[in-house]
Parts: structure tokens; C-alpha cells; sequence
């Protein structure tokens, strides 16, 4: 009986067999990296809101603080989104007739709530709290980006848990002065622009308010004025100057109190 | 297995009975207790036979067959979908989240900060008195009631029905709709047709109306003045589980167990619930003392039925209710009441031991001890109770007679509602406005009330859901819930409340209030301020009114209106006790449920899933009876049995309760309803039907055993672990580990009489079964827990099993209700469950009441076998489940010694409903299908607790984080706290050497510690009714 198969087809076989394997990795390449990108984690998306409501001409063009309207971000989990009638606070003054704005007159005239859509939207089984972050020197911009810079909101990074994880396991890297929390444009610290900090010895109140410091290198003068950043009357000595954002991270989590990685990375902080 | 076909029946649905074990013979049992030496303990009565079948059964994790399906779905059709969703599993990583909205407020209210809840005191009022409460709301939606903590009569502590009462807030099944004839009306269109009608009759005459107890000081003033302008209109208030008793009338007994060292109940049940006036006080007094061995109190219970109150008594004797007014007065004459007539009953020896001990030790303590007579027995145990109180110079101290009633409308409730019977046969009755009452349900049936309302010619009913009631009235309206309206109460030690609303009516429910204000000068007055001007002139005393007035809102209780301590008028009462039945004559007691109440609560899923105290029955009630009457009657557990009293006939299930009376059947009310909602129409049976209105709660009567198996949802044995005996146990309890651990030397129950601990203060740490491996001997290495050491003791002294724990952990953590047939096969899901332990004769045992929830092992079995790290270990010790993770192999459940962990068989959690939704705590995932789940000892309090100190630069202080079963227990036995902080009450606890752990051998290393109880016998009673050998237990 005459051979069903040609002898290329042992090459072919073997290329199948290659072929197949290949594909099953590459679908598993194709998965992990839709499972990271923006399709799936709307990293970078701007949604469709009723007004089209612009942070960078608010923050940066008008100086409002982030506090002027999320009201609860030092005192509860949650931030707040400012009622009708914060935007009505100005908007009943200026750009009264606007048409961008006719769904906020709307919403104060008929009492009905303007519907936004979430940017910044967690999965239910995660329970985040935005007062404590807020209290160990995690600035807004640290997870929401230059919110300044956004005409548009959007989310700038992912909020899935390895980029949670990634700072829980080393805060150290994302702290900051707690005096420069709201600060959009705060650097880290460089060589260039080194931060000097110091503890100022207060007890009873709250951690952040323990540590003062300032981008101006501390001289005798500027210890008897006002400072850029922290208080007044704290001797020159005990300052300390950081050139990394490594170096003072590390002062920060220890006189912030920040909990050790093996206590945040423990899942019942955030899964409940 | 040749047994097993039997058992097995089909019933309608198509579904699969479980073939439950082979009951147990009662020789067999006594057998068993008869070769027994020392302390023996048992939790049910097939575990004390120990039969084969029952050991088979006790094999698998769950009972037979837990783990089929058992919903309609085919094996063929599950396949098939299951086929489709594997291959959709690939694709689930990748789903995307949907949008959410967020609809922001319009203006924000300033004292709300979202995300952060608000706390508002209210009352919850209740016929036994009001409960003072504390309700937690969530953006206004209130999603947790507990006790107000600074209120001097419960001290934040709750019961199962102020902790149930929100789910009834939330039930779907409410009604909605103001209706006519079924019709859906204007509340405007009924108020001026009622207010025009009862205009028209110029002096009320036809209008009744047929009320729950008033209790609400506001509306007992609009009556009153309704009753000015329309003399002839008529009030008759009923309440089933009021009617008949002391509680409907003038006399207003309080106690105070503070300073008492004796406490006698004749029948009283104050333990158990807050079906007994009082509840939350009493127990925290008993309990208080029991937790100082140097403290003691002594408790005698004589009792009717078996209650928890009867199983922690020292000293308990069952008697029939009949015999209880005959033991009174007898008790009586012993401490020398005068005028008491010797009654001819025949006591037998050991009972007249027991009077003749009981009256000693009560003369011996006078002025420090305290009589309690039963609420549901014959007025003259009240009465009689008075006159030995009396005699024994307790008035004043210990007990407290005020002429103020609690019930501010005393009446006799049967002799108003034959009255109105008769007035509705006789066509006097225009118009019947019911106002949150179900009388065509909740009557005994020999008035015939559901014929008689047919008379009426208009009847309105004001209530909650579209009742049996509902059902047959004209007009029905929606109540308003006591969250959702305003209104006024007073608890048990008269201290006054003001009730306010949480959330406006969800349903646009009115109250009792706007009825009886709509026929008064002022109709639109709202019930806001009709309260107002109630309390205007009290709260104007010292100062402005409007500054008293939120002071009282925000306090929970207007200043000075307690009950006085001083006044103790002894009315002349009978002290003449009513003759019992005879001997051989079947009597039935009827009660008020333990969960359901008398109805009200059917509709109320986690109170029905509730496992009953003593009986662990859940979804039902049944004819409790005796092994005694068990085997006389020629019955089995669980076989139908039908009960006649007089012309009514109800068939029920039979079960079996350790010490019950013999010749004596227990049925709990509130069960068989036919419109209670999703939840409760068609559980259990209704035992109004062969209630009796002369004699409401107890008659003679007789039993008969009829075709058939009721199916009874019983919990008591779905947590035993057996396993040891499957690998090479021989089962007889003689064994550490391959022991049975309840019958044997696990030393899971410990517990000392006050001579054996004044002999050796460390019992509970000596002995077989009772040493404490040390903290090297294990495998794993140690960690070092640096910061906090969560850690809870639990009190086995104080627990009285009264349940409002479980129901707490219920509303505290979205657990789900599963239904009875998934209960029967052993899938409820309750996180916390009381383990009852009886320990000695059948007829007359003790029991012990162990709480236990997860035990958060320090060397956790449950994680070393968790094959993806679902469970696993914080670094505060707590055992977390991370239910994400978790792929439902449900190993660590198989491994854990405790069997505290519940599994998420089916969709359980009930996603759809909205109102649930509102309900639930928004700290607290919501669990789905094939997911474990178990005590996380609150840890979203824990992290409440320490983000708001890590914030503010400090430790946690002691007693800042309480766990919600902790806040809800009554008796004080549950203490939470961090171990490491030496200072702390729950290390000091844990420190005493009365603390144990369960099952320490293990060397599980539980972070849960128990606190062996110290009993208080008294000496000439000592061999009875419990046998001890010491030592040797």
C-alpha cells in the first residue's frame, strides 16, 4: 500500500506542531497585554460628560484648590463631587447665559442631579480611601496625573492592583511634603532643586503636621520669615537636604508612620 | 444503607429529600446517659444515640447530598450552560467595567460627609417596651440598628428583633399603594371620606377601632382627646402576645438584679429574649455578676417549657404551666406569706426538696434576691410573685412597684375584642379602622374574628404589608415603619423616647398618629408636631424648648422620665393559685416565637433563618414535646402530628426539647401565614387556630400522629466534625484527638462549680484534654506580631443563647438568607452560630451556650491548604478571605476544626431586589456563587478604626473598634480588643486563668478565647438535677 502521506509532511507536521505553540502564546502575549491596555482599563479615555468641564482652566487658569470643590478628600474615603451648587456659586455671576453650562442651569432649576460619567471608577470589591492618603503625602497628582493640564478629565494611570500594589510595597518613592499635596506642579526632588525637611517636635497632631519642609535652602533669615514650605522657628541644624525623591521618601514614611509594606500589602486594607 | 429508600420521598416541587439520619430510640439514648460518668455533654439528640447512621451522616462536610444540585436544573442542562460559560471564562479577564454614573446632590445637605455614616438615636417601640436605639445610616439610608449606648437601660445593647426590625424596613414585600378594593387610591380621597364619616355620626357611634398596644404616649393623649369629641367611637387594643397578660394591665413590677444573689423565675424567661419586659436590663444585671466568681448570683428557674433561661439556671425544675400557680403559692406559704391556702397537690418528693432548698435559700437572702413571674402564665403567678417579693423585704430594693402602668391605656385586651365580636355580629360596627394589627390572623380562632370582620361595613387597615388582614379590608393604607416616622415611646424603666425618622417613607406610609389626628380640630397637624406639643410642657421646664427638644433628639431620651424607685404601692392582689389539670391530660403552651414574635417578623428572612434557641429549629415551628411524651405518644422527630383544642385542629411537626415538662406541648405563634410576603407565607403552621381566648396560652388538648415527614430545618448537627473517627477514632470519646469532641475529653465545654474553683482556680487549664500545646510545637515558624493582635473572649458565663448576635453579624455583613431547604442541607450561611452543649439527664439537663465564629487560628489549618492563597494571614492576626481569589474547593472548610466556615453554594445574595440594595453595608462585599466566606471579626470596622487613628498620630484606644455581635450582646460576654496591649480588657481576659481555647490541642492557636463559667449551686441541691463528678470532666 502507497504512503497516505508525503515525506514533507513530517516538516510540515513539525511546523504545525511549532505553529500551534506559538499562536497559544502569542494569545496569551495578546490577552495580557489587553488585559493592561487602555481598551480595557480606560487609561487615558475622556468620556462623554454633560459639560464638557475643563480641571486646567479651573486649577491652573482660575487657581481654584482641589479642595474648593472635593470637599471631603481630608475626612472621608470619598472626595466628593461638588453639588450643583458649587458651579452655581460663580456660574450665577458669570457665564450666565453660556450654552456649555445650560445643563447646570438645568440641574439647579429643576433639582435634578447633573449625571457624570466616573473617570476614576474602582471595581466595588475594592475599598480605597482617599483621607488617609491624603494625610500620609500622597499628593492628588500622584494617582489623578496634572489634573491641571487636563482640559479634558481622564484617567492617567490604570488604578489596577499592580499599579496599587506598586506603591503600597514602596511608598517611599510617591511621597511628598504634606504642604504639597495639592501642589499639580510639585518635582521631586532633584539636585538641582533639593527639599530640605525637619521635624518640628509638635505632638497631638495629626503625622503630616510634624514634618516641615521647604525648597529654600534654610538660612538665618528665612528661618525668622515666612518660609516657601513649613513653619518658622526650627533650628537650621535639624534640617536635612534630600536630592532624591528616594531619600526623602524614606524620611517621610518613617516620620509619617507610614505602615511597613508587609502591613499594606496585607489584603484585607483594600479587599473586604 | 438498607433504611435509606424509606426515608427518601418525593414531594411536589420534583426535588429530592435528603434521607436524614435514623432517629435515635429513646432507650438508646438513656442507655447512653445511664453507662456515662462525669461531665457528658451533647448537642442534639441523634448525636447522643450515636447511632451508625448518624456517624455516616456526620462523614461528608455537608450532609448528604449538599453537594448536588438541587434547583430544577437538570445535570444535562447544567452541562450545557456550563459548557457555554467555560468557554466564556477566557474572556471574563477581559470584560470590561461599565460605566458608572454619579449623580451629585443639587444642594448638599452640611452635616453629611459622604462616605462617613451618621448616627441618630430613636426608639423602637415594642408591646414589651421600647427598645432605645442607635441607628447608623449611610447617605441617610439607615443600614445598622443597634442599642443606644448611652442609654441607661439597654447601654447599646439589642435583641433579634431590633436588630431584625431592618430588613423589615427594607422588605420588598411591603405594600405601596393606597388601595381601595384592590384599587389604587389618593391617601387625600380616604382622610376626607374618614374624617367626613365620622363627622357625620356627631358622637362616634360605629366607629371602632382595633389597635396594636399604644404604647406611644402621643398617641394614647390624640385618643384621648378623639374620645372627648366622639364619646361613642370605641378603642380596642390587641396585641397576641399582650393579651391576657400582666403586660395589658396596671401593674408595673421592675426589677433590679444588680444587688440580687438569689433570682427565682416562675416561668420567667427573661433570658431568652425581649419577649420578657425588661430583657436587655436583666440580662446585663445576671450577667454582670456572673462574670466575678466572688459575684455569684444563684438562678432557679421553674419553667413550662425548655427556655435558655431554664438551661443556665443552677438549679431548674420543669413543671407543667398548670403547676407553676400552684408552685407559686406554694412557695409562698414556705417563706411565710400570710394567707396563702395549702393547696392538696400532691408534690413528689424531689420537688418538695426543691421548694423546702428554694425557700431557705430565699430567706436566707432577703432583701438580695428577686422573684420573676412568667409573663404568659396564669395573673396570679404575678400576683403571688408580688406578695413573696413583698415578703421578703425585696420591694424597694431589688424590686420596684410603680403606680404608673407602663402601657399608658391599660385594658383588658380579650374581654375588648369579644366585645367587638359581639358588636360585629350585631351590625354595630360601621366603621373598623385596624391600625397596625393583623387580627384576622393573629386571633385565636374561637372568636371567629376573620367572620365577624365581614360584618363591618367599611373596614380601613393601616399596616405594613397587604396582611391576612389586608386581604379582606376595604381600604388598606400603608404603614409607615417606625424608621420612617415620628412618634414617641417609653422603655421598660419609663424612660421616654423620642422616635424620629431615618429616611422619609419609602412608600409613603402614614401612621396611627394621622388617623386619630385627621377627627381633631386640627386634622393636618402633623405627627411631628403633635409629639411637640406632648412633650412641650416637660421639656419647658428647665429652659427653652426648642434647645430641650434637640437635646432629647439627640440624646434619645427626654430627662426625668423614668420610672420613680420609690413608690411601692402593694395592691391588695389574690394570692390564691388556679387548679391544674389533671395529670394525665395533654397540655398545650402557647408562646410567642422566638424570632417571628407573634407574626409580625414572618416576613423578616434573616429572623427566620435564625436557629431557635434550645431547638436550633429554623424556618419553622413545631409541638415540642419530651423524650417522655415522645415515646408515649409512640412518635418520632419530626413526624406530623395533628393538635386539637376543642374545635380547632392544626398539623405540626414534633420535635424534641431536652427538660421539657411531660404531658405538655409547646407551639410558638406567629408561624402559618398565608400573606406575609416572599419570605414567610407558608412556613410552619398556624397555631392560632387552636388558641383558646379564655385561656390564651394554655389548654387542654390532645395530639395524633398523621401520615408523613414535616422536613424540620434543623442546625444542630451540620457543624460536627467526625473526621477523626474516619481516620481510625473509635468513636467512644475516649481519645484527644480521634474523640468524639463533644461527647468527649475535648474539653470544648469547661466549667467549675464554685467549690471546685475555689479548690483549684486553674480547672480550666488542668485535666484531660485541657492543656495548651506550647507556642513552639508546631511545624510552622512563629510570627511575631509587633503592632496590634486582634483578639476576642467570650464570655461562657454570660452567654444566654439569646441570638442577637448572629442577627447583628446578619445586618453587619450582607450575609444572605438561603432558604429552608438549602438550611435542611446544611448550607446556611450565618457566620456566627451558638452551639447549645447539653450536659446531663435527659429530662433534666443544663446546658451551655457557646458562641463561635471563626476562631482566626494563629496557626490557621484552614490557609495550609488553601491551593490559591484565598485565605490567608495579616500581620494583625486576623484570618482574611479574599474572595476574588477563592475557586470554591472548599478544602479549607474540610480542614477547619471549628467548622465556622460557609460556603456560597448557590447565588445566594439577592442582587436584583432594589430595596435590598439600600440596605446593605457599604463596607461589606456583597458575596456571590462559589464563594467562602466566614467571620472577618468586622475587619472593616478595624480599618475604620485605624485609619481615623493612624490620621490623627495615635494607637487605637481599648474598646474603640467593636465587633457588631460584641455591640449587640445584651449580656456583655463578647470582648474585642488587641491582645499586645497588655492594658487592654480583652488581654486581661485572655490572661485570667479561666480563659481557655477550644479545642487547644489542635494547636491551631486560636486568637478567640472562652472564659469557663463558674456555677453557684446550692449545696442542698447539689446531686440535682445535674450529676457532677469532679474532676474527672
Amino acid at each position: 500500500m502507497a504512503q497516505l502521506f508525503d515525506r514533507s509532511s513530517n516538516a510540515l507536521a513539525r511546523m504545525g506542531l511549532v505553529l500551534a505553540g506559538l499562536l497559544t502564546i502569542a494569545a496569551g502575549v495578546t490577552l495580557d497585554q489587553l488585559q493592561r491596555a487602555p481598551w480595557v482599563t480606560r487609561q487615558g479615555q475622556r468620556p462623554d460628560q454633560p459639560v464638557p468641564f475643563s480641571h486646567k482652566h479651573h486649577v491652573e487658569g482660575l487657581g481654584l484648590q482641589c479642595q474648593y470643590c472635593h470637599t471631603t478628600v481630608e475626612r472621608s474615603s470619598y472626595a466628593g463631587i461638588p453639588p450643583t451648587k458649587t458651579c452655581m456659586n460663580c456660574h450665577s455671576q458669570i457665564w450666565t447665559n453660556a450654552q456649555l453650562l445650560e445643563p447646570v442651569r438645568q440641574s439647579w432649576a429643576t433639582g435634578e442631579s447633573l449625571k457624570w460619567t466616573k473617570v476614576h471608577d474602582l471595581p466595588d470589591y475594592v475599598y480605597f480611601s482617599h483621607e488617609i492618603h491624603v494625610a500620609k503625602g500622597v499628593g492628588c497628582a500622584t494617582c489623578h496625573g496634572q489634573v491641571n493640564q487636563m482640559p479634558l478629565m481622564y484617567a492617567q494611570n490604570t488604578l489596577q492592583m499592580e499599579w496599587c500594589l506598586d506603591c503600597h510595597r514602596n511608598p517611599a518613592k510617591n511621597l511628598r511634603p504634606a504642604s504639597q499635596i495639592y501642589n499639580n506642579a510639585w518635582r521631586e526632588p532633584a539636585a538641582d532643586h533639593p527639599v530640605w525637611c525637619a521635624v518640628n517636635g509638635k505632638t497631638g497632631v495629626p503625622t503630616a503636621e510634624t514634618v516641615d519642609c521647604t525648597a529654600k535652602e534654610p538660612a538665618e533669615e528665612s528661618t525668622k520669615v515666612k518660609p516657601t514650605m513649613g513653619q518658622a522657628g526650627i533650628a537650621i541644624s535639624s534640617y536635612r537636604k534630600f536630592t532624591s525623591q528616594e531619600a526623602m521618601g524614606h524620611f517621610l514614611v518613617d516620620h509619617y508612620k507610614v505602615r511597613t509594606p508587609k502591613d499594606l500589602t496585607s489584603c484585607e486594607v483594600c479587599h473586604r | 444503607m438498607t433504611n435509606r429508600k424509606d426515608n427518601e420521598k418525593t414531594v411536589n416541587d420534583g426535588l429530592v429529600q435528603i434521607s436524614m439520619a435514623q432517629p435515635m430510640t429513646l432507650a438508646q439514648v438513656r442507655e447512653k446517659l445511664a453507662g456515662s460518668k462525669g461531665r457528658k455533654y451533647w448537642r442534639s439528640l441523634d448525636e447522643l444515640a450515636d447511632t451508625e447512621e448518624f456517624r455516616k451522616s456526620l462523614e461528608h462536610e455537608f450532609p448528604e447530598m449538599a453537594s448536588e444540585f438541587v434547583d430544577p436544573v437538570s445535570r444535562r442542562g447544567f452541562m450545557k450552560v456550563m459548557g457555554a460559560s467555560l468557554a466564556l471564562a477566557g474572556m471574563a479577564g477581559c470584560t470590561k467595567q461599565p460605566d458608572e454614573p454619579i449623580y451629585p446632590y443639587i444642594k448638599q445637605p452640611e452635616d453629611l460627609v459622604l462616605g462617613k455614616p451618621n448616627y441618630f438615636a430613636t426608639a423602637l417601640p415594642f408591646p414589651t417596651g421600647a427598645v432605645p436605639l442607635l441607628v447608623k445610616a449611610d447617605e441617610y439610608r439607615p443600614i445598622k440598628i443597634d442599642g443606644n449606648p448611652e442609654h441607661a437601660y439597654n447601654r447599646g445593647s439589642s435583641d433579634v428583633f431590633a436588630q431584625g426590625a431592618l430588613l423589615d424596613l427594607y422588605d420588598p414585600d411591603r405594600s405601596q399603594h393606597v388601595t381601595y378594593r384592590g384599587e389604587q387610591r389618593e391617601w387625600a380621597e380616604f382622610a376626607i371620606g374618614y374624617r367626613n364619616k365620622v363627622l357625620s355620626t356627631k358622637d362616634g357611634t360605629g366607629i371602632y377601632f382595633l389597635s396594636a398596644t399604644i404604647t406611644s404616649p402621643t398617641l394614647a393623649r390624640q385618643w384621648q382627646a378623639v374620645q372627648k369629641v366622639f364619646p361613642k367611637a370605641k378603642l380596642v387594643q390587641y396585641d397576641p402576645a399582650i393579651a391576657g397578660t400582666a403586660l395589658e394591665s396596671d401593674l408595673n413590677a421592675q426589677f433590679d438584679l444588680a444587688e440580687a444573689e438569689v433570682i427565682v423565675s416562675l416561668d420567667a424567661d427573661f433570658l431568652s429574649g425581649a419577649s420578657y419586659p425588661g430583657f436587655h436590663k436583666l440580662v446585663r444585671q445576671y450577667a454582670e455578676r456572673r462574670k466575678n466568681p466572688g459575684k455569684l448570683n444563684r438562678l432557679y428557674a421553674v419553667e413550662s417549657t425548655t427556655s435558655t433561661t431554664g438551661l443556665k439556671a443552677e438549679h431548674r425544675l420543669g413543671l407543667r404551666a398548670s403547676e407553676i400557680p400552684l408552685f407559686a403559692a406554694e412557695l409562698a406559704r414556705a417563706v411565710g406569706v400570710a394567707g396563702v391556702n395549702p393547696s392538696a397537690y400532691a408534690w413528689t418528693g424531689e420537688q418538695k426538696k426543691y421548694i423546702a432548698a428554694l425557700a431557705k435559700d430565699l430567706k436566707a437572702h432577703a432583701g438580695k434576691c428577686a422573684v420573676l413571674p412568667g409573663v404568659y402564665q396564669d395573673r396570679s403567678v404575678a400576683d403571688l410573685s408580688v406578695a413573696i417579693n413583698a415578703a421578703l423585704e425585696n420591694l424597694g430594693k431589688t424590686v420596684f412597684l410603680s403606680p404608673v402602668p407602663v402601657n399608658p391605656l391599660p385594658s383588658n385586651q380579650l374581654a375588648g375584642l369579644k366585645a367587638l365580636v359581639g358588636d360585629l355580629y350585631a351590625g354595630k360596627v360601621d366603621w373598623l379602622v385596624i391600625l397596625n394589627a393583623n387580627p384576622v390572623y393573629a386571633t385565636p380562632a374561637d372568636l371567629g374574628f376573620s367572620t365577624a370582620i365581614e360584618k363591618a361595613k367599611t373596614v380601613v387597615h393601616l399596616g405594613s404589608h397587604v396582611d391576612e388582614t389586608g386581604q379582606v379590608a376595604h381600604w388598606h393604607i400603608p404603614a409607615a415603619h417606625t424608621l420612617e416616622m415620628w412618634s414617641d415611646a417609653r422603655a421598660y424603666d419609663g424612660t421616654a423616647s423620642i422616635v424620629q425618622p431615618l429616611i422619609d417613607p419609602l412608600y409613603g406610609g402614614k401612621t396611627a398618629h394621622q388617623f386619630l389626628q385627621a377627627l381633631l380640630d386640627e386634622p393636618g397637624l402633623s405627627p411631628y408636631a403633635a409629639v411637640q406639643e406632648t412633650w412641650r410642657e416637660m421639656l419647658s421646664k428647665s429652659g427653652d424648648f426648642d434647645k430641650n427638644w434637640r437635646k432629647a433628639l439627640h440624646a434619645g431620651w427626654i430627662e426625668g422620665t423614668a420610672f420613680g424607685k420609690n413608690e411601692n404601692t402593694v395592691k391588695a392582689v389574690s394570692k390564691q393559685a388556679n387548679v391544674p389539670a389533671p395529670r394525665d391530660g395533654l397540655e398545650i403552651i402557647f408562646r410567642p416565637d422566638p424570632t417571628v414574635y407573634d407574626g409580625r417578623y414572618a416576613n423578616v428572612g434573616w429572623l427566620q433563618e435564625l436557629p431557635k434557641p434550645v431547638t436550633n429549629l429554623s424556618w419553622d415551628n413545631a409541638a415540642i414535646v419530651s423524650g417522655a411524651t415522645l415515646t408515649k405518644l409512640g412518635l418520632e422527630e419530626d413526624d406530623i402530628v395533628e393538635i386539637s383544642v376543642g374545635a380547632g385542629k392544626v398539623k405540626a411537626p414534633v420535635i424534641v426539647a431536652p427538660g421539657h415538662p411531660d404531658n405538655s406541648v409547646t407551639v410558638h405563634l406567629g408561624y402559618g401565614r398565608q400573606f406575609a410576603g416572599r419570605v414567610g407565607s407558608g412556613a410552619g403552621f398556624n397555631a392560632y387556630l387552636i388558641q383558646n381566648s379564655a385561656s390564651p396560652f394554655v389548654a387542654t388538648g390532645a395530639i395524633r400522629k398523621v401520615e408523613g415527614r414535616w422536613g424540620t430545618a434543623i442546625t444542630k448537627s451540620h457543624y460536627q466534625d467526625h473526621r477523626p473517627k474516619l481516620f481510625g477514632g473509635e468513636g467512644q470519646g475516649n481519645n484527644s484527638l480521634e474523640g468524639d469532641e463533644a461527647l468527649g475529653e475535648r474539653g470544648i465545654i469547661r466549667y467549675a462549680t464554685l467549690d471546685e474553683y475555689k479548690e483549684n482556680k486553674k480547672f480550666a487549664q488542668e485535666g484531660a484534654g485541657r492543656e495548651t500545646p506550647k507556642s513552639g510545637d508546631s511545624m510552622f515558624p512563629n510570627w511575631e506580631y509587633k503592632d496590634n493582635a486582634w483578639a476576642m473572649s467570650i464570655d461562657m458565663a454570660s452567654c444566654t443563647g439569646c441570638n442577637a448576635c448572629i442577627v447583628g453579624c446578619y445586618a453587619e455583613n450582607n450575609i444572605a438568607v438561603v432558604g429552608k431547604q438549602q438550611v435542611r442541607i446544611g448550607r446556611n450561611l450565618q457566620w456566627l452560630r451558638i452551639d447549645t452543649y447539653f450536659e446531663g439527664d435527659l429530662a433534666a439537663p443544663r446546658a451551655h451556650f457557646q458562641p463561635m465564629a471563626c476562631q482566626h487560628c494563629e496557626n490557621a489549618p484552614c490557609e495550609q491548604v488553601c491551593p490559591v492563597g484565598a485565605t490567608v494571614h495579616t500581620p494583625e492576626g486576623l484570618n482574611s478571605m479574599v474572595y476574588n481569589r477563592c475557586v470554591g474547593t472548599r478544602y479549607c472548610s474540610n480542614n477547619c476544626p471549628y467548622k465556622v466556615r460557609r460556603f456560597n453554594f448557590l447565588l445566594y445574595s439577592d442582587f436584583e431586589t432594589e430595596s435590598l440594595k439600600l440596605m446593605r453595608n457599604p463596607d461589606v462585599s456583597v458575596r456571590s456563587r462559589g464563594v467562602m466566606e466566614k467571620c472577618s471579626y468586622c475587619v472593616q470596622r478595624i480599618n475604620v478604626a485605624k485609619i481615623e487613628a493612624d490620621k490623627e498620630n495615635r494607637p487605637i484606644a481599648d474598646g474603640e473598634i467593636q465587633t457588631a455581635c460584641q455591640q449587640a450582646c445584651p449580656a456583655q460576654a463578647i470582648t474585642f480588643g488587641n491582645r499586645n496591649d497588655r492594658q487592654s480588657r480583652v488581654a486581661k481576659l485572655q490572661a485570667d486563668e479561666r480563659s481557655y481555647q477550644v479545642l487547644a490541642d489542635v494547636n491551631a492557636r486560636p486568637r478567640t478565647t472562652y472564659v469557663a463559667a463558674v456555677l453557684n449551686p446550692n449545696q442542698e441541691l447539689e446531686d440535682r438535677p445535674v450529676e457532677h463528678t469532679p474532676g474527672k470532666g
